[in-house]
């Protein structure tokens, strides 16, 4: 609904820096999401998530460019290979908890971009890929409207998972693992599962930055990606989804917004976030308002 | 669309991209994208510095038809650089592009601009395939394609046939050495070894003991000074006594500066010297000290140059009533421009810039010119 309003706006303004900074948002939006997922609601601290991104990015980047692969065949397809990658990690990782699986990960993480970087003949190494094709060859509102599906889609499966029986146990999960196993299921599956969710969304979404930026180099996938995502999960509410997609409007539209403050901008822009940790350290919308709103609805569903 | 709502439509496009109004009623502008905070502020900044001195200097004779330049700050991000490029694109006052740094930026913006019709200048994006995105994309750099050879026929000519290459692991750096490599074989020489480095690393003494196993005359080196001064100062540190060559990348008083007596003998061949005879590179780098305190390093001469190139090209385009195609065209007729950084030539066709170059060596902790 608001996302229909905002799509008829954008499309009435018609300025390519207005759907630049819609389709990034997006991006990160389902970036921050899925990171919420597994970080925010499953309690796995994930420093790695580029890395899943990047493998998305890259499967549907080398598979449009080398294959000629149709765009919609590569996006799922890029969940897959990032979804993949993300349960074998979660596999390896099953026994690790707190602060070890997020040292795992930050060296998943390393190690697929160090890959990235350094494995010239396959990904063509820092010279990046150059030549993808668009999402789509009509307009560029067009192609915000498929990337505005695809968010819609993703954030639909994601809200159904975190909020219901299931995500309460991804929840328990988060609070006291051996408690989980207490109750009779099996929390090594749990993370497996969770891992490949949010990996399968990241994928989708380093698809979608590479149909939309049209070109992909092994830079956009740093450490500092991965705890870009993090703080806008962090700040928007750790275990919150609304506030996980709010969190990335929030550090993908600052910046941007702050432009004419020229050098100082990034100075700004931390002194903003570091105020939010001090003064909302449950995030702009936590977790515990979000799930409330929600119960109401499903409350008000059953009465009717 | 009504005149009213097109005007609703302008303010609110204004409103979001934190615009000034007066966009709207412009003085031709030219939209400059670098680095100006981040890991490469260093260069950004003196962008910067440079092309506001190129700008003073035109404006002061063409006090009818001023120009601007708005600047942006891509932080070397690509995902920045895509937005400023997105920003630029709407602005109907910018007729040209100046940037941005890394190849990579300029690359992932000039997929923009390739789309939007405007013209894009960068003073420092030697990545083959950047010129090749569109006819839109210009460079005030020459590219490996013409150093390499150029520093290969260089080295050969002083009777020196086995060479070890060391390079930074990014598009530039594999470019480079690939390059040279190829050129220095061609020449009859010999390539002991190939090594290149992930950019960040600080700790050189592992590749340059592999290196120098292999015994080379000499080695050539394609990095920034920065790496470059950490490994000279190693290299001195290992007792690894061979000469030195560097691509116009190492061209950096800090060069010196920071590997002091390690960077003694180092031989590099360059476009731009500030210690050049030419009137019109003295008048640059006292115009340049006088105002900014520094010595202009090639990355200065470079932007100054784009600046001027561009500002030209506006000029011929009609001044203030220039359109974004004119320019282009514009600038690709630039011939024989006279330079701080050589008479650059762009070809009608690659959109590849011509120069000549120069033949330093570090000596006594100076650059001084050399013959070979």
């Amino acid at each position: 609904m608001l996302l229909a309003v905002l799509w008829l706006l954008l499309g009435w303004l018609d300025a390519s820096y207005l759907y630049r900074l819609a389709s990034m948002a997006l991006v990160f939006g389902l970036l921050a999401a899925s990171a919420n997922l597994i970080t925010g609601v499953a309690g796995m601290m994930t420093l790695g998530h580029a890395a899943f991104y990047g493998v998305g990015a890259y499967t549907s980047a080398l598979l449009s460019s080398q294959y000629q692969f149709s765009p919609w065949l590569t996006l799922p397809l890029a969940g897959v290979t990032a979804a993949l990658l993300g349960g074998l990690t979660a596999w390896l990782t099953r026994r690790l908890v707190n602060v070890h699986f997020a040292v795992a990960t930050l060296g998943i993480g390393q190690a697929v971009y160090v890959t990235l970087l350094n494995w010239v003949d396959f990904t063509r190494g820092p010279m990046g890929i150059t030549d993808i094709a668009p999402l789509s060859t009509a307009s560029p509102a067009i192609n915000l409207g498929l990337v505005m599906l695809v968010f819609l889609l993703c954030y639909l499966v994601l809200e159904r998972t975190v909020h219901s029986y299931y995500g309460n146990a991804l929840r328990a999960l988060r609070e006291d693992e051996q408690c989980v196993a207490a109750m009779g299921l099996d929390p090594a599956k749990l993370k497996i599962q969770v891992m490949v969710l949010g990996c399968f969304i990241a994928g989708l979404a380093g698809a979608l930055w590479a149909y939309s930026t049209r070109y992909v180099s092994p830079g956009d996938f740093r450490f500092s990606e991965s705890i870009t995502i993090l703080a806008m999960v962090v700040i928007g509410g750790l275990g919150s989804l609304p506030g996980a997609i709010m969190g990335a409007l929030l550090l993908t539209l600052l910046p941007e917004l702050l432009r004419s403050l020229g050098d100082y901008r990034m100075l700004v822009v931390g002194s903003i976030m570091f105020g939010f940790i001090m003064f909302l350290p449950k995030g702009l919308i936590g977790e515990y308002s979000a799930l409330r709103v929600f119960r109401s609805h499903l409350k008000a569903l059953e009465q009717s | 669309m009504s005149a009213a709502s097109q005007y609703h439509k302008a303010l609110i496009i204004a409103a979001f991209s934190s615009l000034s109004l007066s966009a709207f009623a412009a003085p031709v502008a030219i939209g400059y994208q670098a680095p100006l905070t981040g890991e490469y502020a260093q260069y950004g900044n003196q962008f910067r510095n440079a092309a506001n001195l190129a700008l003073d200097e035109y404006n002061q004779t063409h006090k009818a038809a001023p120009v601007v330049i708005k600047f942006a700050d891509s932080k070397g991000d690509a995902l920045e650089g895509v937005s400023i490029a997105h920003k630029f694109s709407d602005d109907n006052s910018i007729v040209g592009v100046i940037g941005d740094f890394s190849s990579t930026v300029s690359i992932a913006a000039g997929k923009v601009y390739a789309e939007t019709h405007l013209a894009q200048l960068s003073q420092t994006a030697s990545h083959p395939d950047f010129v090749k995105i569109s006819p839109w994309q210009f460079r005030n750099i020459i590219t490996e394609a013409f150093e390499g050879p150029y520093n290969a026929r260089w080295i050969s000519q002083n009777k020196i046939k086995k060479v070890a290459v060391i390079s930074i692991q990014n598009d530039w750096g594999q470019t480079a050495s690939k390059n040279f490599a190829k050129s220095f074989k061609d020449a009859g020489g010999e390539i002991t070894a190939l090594e290149s480095f992930n950019p960040g690393t600080r700790d050189f003494r592992a590749i340059l003991t592999k290196v120098a196993r292999t015994h080379p005359d000499a080695i050539y080196l394609a990095l920034m000074y920065e790496d470059g001064a950490a490994l000279l100062q190693q290299k001195l540190q290992l007792g690894f006594n061979v000469p030195v060559y560097g691509s116009s990348s190492m061209y950096e008083k800090k060069l010196i500066q920071l590997a002091g007596p390690a960077a003694e003998g180092v031989k590099i061949s360059t476009t731009f010297t500030a210690s050049s005879k030419e009137p019109n590179v003295q008048a640059f780098v006292k115009a340049y000290e006088a105002r900014y305190h520094v010595e202009p390093s090639m990355f200065a001469g470079q932007a100054y140059d784009a600046t001027r190139i561009m500002l030209n090209a506006i000029a011929k385009a009609g001044g203030e009533k220039a359109s974004r195609e004119a320019v282009r065209n514009a600038l690709a007729a630039t011939k024989d421009f006279p330079g701080v950084t050589g008479n650059t030539t762009f070809d009608p066709v690659t959109r590849e810039p011509a120069k000549n170059l120069s033949r330093l060596q570090i000596h006594n902790g100076d650059f001084t010119s050399v013959a070979n």
